[in-house]
């Protein structure tokens, strides 16, 4: 360890005072260069969701491949809260921050005394059954049709309130959620408690060993991550004004581990945020011009994950760094910016 | 009240059988190469497509479609089922490949790389075929329907269930009847010691890739006419087919064919009761067993532990 790692992490760091101020200005010239106002919105709320994804499989080491379900969990609960209990913002973000922590922590019960293939295969299957309930639950979810009609709601504050109806300003809000979690999460990163994740991300038997409970350290971070990927999920559903199940099939479960990676979350805090923006710019752009854009997006990914597995965080401090690491990595380390 | 349930007892065991077939291929490359093909799946869509294409016929050289299609379709039909696979097995030679660079790292890289494959794959049949539903067209023979006791069965279940059980004993006999197979055993038991006896593994490897593929494309080519032919057929299969591994435990022959049984015949039963939600009750059995027993029924410690 060197000597400057072993300082407390600052509160605050450059590049995520850059990240904000970046993100802070978009709204004012995604326009010109050819994109659009909707399109923000949902790069920052994917973001969020990946940075919470990232929790598990960069910082715990945790690959889960059902992250899906607790972004969907989220979206209906936002929805449902907002028909059946009261149009208020606070309320129904809480409710899909809770119902996703209570899913999670159902998930987390069954699954956090294993790591590897083993959690990656029951994330799967945990994953199809919360995604299978919500296509054969019609009365409740609205089934394949998906949950219609959610309204974007004004973000109160006692004396008055704020509208998030039209793009700009719903952005304005997501971004303060993304500010927070941001900051939340690389505080959390940096904690005492991040280290005791850290060390299970490294050697699980040794962290046991050393005397910490391993298995409520992961239940914890699985919950943890659950519930802000339903946050991002009903901030999803506010900004689609609906809900649908797809988010939760395999295939969406897979793309929020495609951005983590594709960005560098296995050895950056800000990988996934990278990775969010890179893979929607993609969809857009590679969809222009075919329907299948996937076909050619996957084949980036797949010589990506031979090739520069660290993902594009990697990358960059490869080229600040000389010497690139040989090629059987050692296991990575996010959380070191 | 037994008499009604023998419809989806039978129903289960033909998808079991064929859940234990896919599962089958996919053990058998996760035994020697210790990584999840995500991608098996998609060679299995793969199978049932090339299939479709040779039977119906629709070929892309339109000469040789007209005068192929004057073939009866029992011909037509017993190609295709022969023919397909063959086909798809050098898709499995490319993956096996590009899969290379993960051997011996994190089995996540092989996961990730798998499930990217199968996106590219999915995506491809998409711009290839669109996204429309085939059906394959089966001869007459071994179609329709006859009555028994009362009921309507549909005879093409019960071929499904013949051919899916005469390739589960040719793999029974290619992996515990011959050196293959003993190579394939001692290999995924430990692969620098068989290596070190002066077996090439790379060739080895290649070689349970290509069969694995096969068995997934024959799989998809029995399957094509019970569940339709579309673009997403492949995660359907892919996921059962862990769910047996899983189930069955990682290694273990008979394991695999039991849970592959299991899982047809609890999600047929279910399928009498609540035919809507007959999937769910795979992973329902699943997240059951493997709360109870860490390496399912038959399994051995393997690297889903690690």
């Amino acid at each position: 360890m060197t000597p400057a790692a072993r300082h407390q992490a600052p509160t605050f760091t450059p590049t995520m005072l850059l990240t904000w101020a970046v993100l802070a200005t978009l709204p004012l010239w995604i326009e010109r260069v050819g994109l659009y106002q909707y399109l923000a919105v949902e790069v920052l709320i994917w973001a969020t969701y990946a940075l919470a994804f990232n929790l598990v499989l960069g910082h715990a080491g945790l690959p889960s491949f059902g992250h899906g379900a607790f972004f969907g969990i989220g979206a209906y609960a936002f929805g449902l809260a907002q028909f059946n209990l009261a149009a208020s913002l606070w309320l129904c973000l809480a409710a899909a921050l809770l119902a996703s922590a209570v899913a999670g922590a159902l998930v987390a019960l069954f699954i956090s005394h294993r790591r590897g293939i083993y959690f990656a295969l029951m994330t799967i299957a945990f994953g199809q059954v919360f995604w299978f309930i919500a296509v054969k639950a019609h009365g409740i979810t609205g089934g394949e049709d998906g949950l219609l009609r959610i309204v974007r709601l004004p973000a109160g504050f006692g004396i008055g309130a704020v509208s998030l109806e039209d793009n700009v300003s719903l952005y304005y809000g997501v971004l303060a959620v993304f500010v927070l979690v941001s900051l939340g999460l690389w505080r959390l990163v940096h904690s005492p408690f991040g280290r005791v994740v850290k060390a299970i991300q490294q050697n699980e038997e040794r962290a046991r060993f050393v005397g910490y409970d391993v298995w409520k350290a992961k239940f914890a971070i699985i919950v943890l991550s659950a519930a802000l990927s339903g946050l991002a999920g009903g901030l999803f559903a506010m900004a689609q004004r609906s809900a649908f199940p797809d988010v939760m099939s395999l295939h969406y479960s897979g793309y929020v581990v495609m951005m983590t990676l594709i960005g560098g979350g296995l050895v950056s805090f800000w990988g996934p945020v990278v990775g969010a923006i890179v893979f929607l710019l993609a969809r857009d752009l590679i969809g222009a011009v075919t329907t299948s854009w996937m076909l050619w997006f996957g084949m980036l990914f797949v010589a990506l994950v031979m090739f520069r597995p660290d993902g594009l965080a990697g990358m960059f401090a490869g080229l600040r760094r000389p010497a690139p690491p040989p090629a059987p990595q050692p296991v990575p380390q996010p959380g070191e910016d | 009240m037994l008499v009604n349930l023998l419809p989806h007892l039978v129903n289960g065991l033909t998808l079991g059988l064929l859940f234990a077939l896919i599962a089958l291929g996919f053990m058998l490359i996760l035994g020697l190469m210790e990584q999840i093909n995500l991608a098996h799946g998609s060679l299995f869509a793969a199978g049932a497509y090339f299939a479709y294409a040779i039977a119906t016929p629709r070929l892309p050289l339109p000469d040789l479609n007209q005068a192929w299609a004057t073939v009866p379709l029992g011909w037509r039909y017993a190609t295709a089922f022969l023919v397909a696979p063959i086909l798809v097995a050098p898709l499995g030679l490319v993956i096996e490949r590009l899969m290379r660079r993960t051997y011996g790292r994190d089995p996540l890289y092989g996961l990730l790389l798998t499930f990217g494959l199968a996106m590219v794959l999915e995506d491809a049949i998409r711009a290839l075929w669109g996204t429309r539903d085939y059906t394959l067209p089966v001869p007459r023979d071994i179609s329709g329907g006859f009555i028994f006791l009362d009921l309507i069965w549909s005879r093409y279940r019960f071929w499904a269930a013949a051919f899916a059980l005469a390739a589960i004993a040719l793999v029974w006999v290619v992996v515990e009847r011959t050196r293959f197979g003993a190579m394939v055993k001692a290999g995924a038991h430990d692969g620098e010691m068989v290596q070190a006896m002066g077996i090439d593994i790379k060739k080895l490897r290649a070689g349970v890739f290509v069969l694995g593929t096969m068995l997934a494309a024959l799989a998809g080519v029995i399957m094509a006419p019970i569940w339709g032919i579309r673009p997403h057929m492949g995660i359907d299969a892919v996921v059962p087919a862990f769910v047996v591994i899983v189930l069955g435990g990682v290694g273990s022959f008979w394991g695999a064919v039991l849970a592959g049984l299991l899982v047809g015949m609890v999600v047929g039963l279910s399928g009498a009761y609540a035919s809507e939600w007959s999937l769910l009750s795979m992973y329902l059995l699943l997240i059951l067993v493997v709360t109870f027993r860490a390496r399912g029924l038959f399994g051995k410690k393997s690297l889903l532990e690690a």
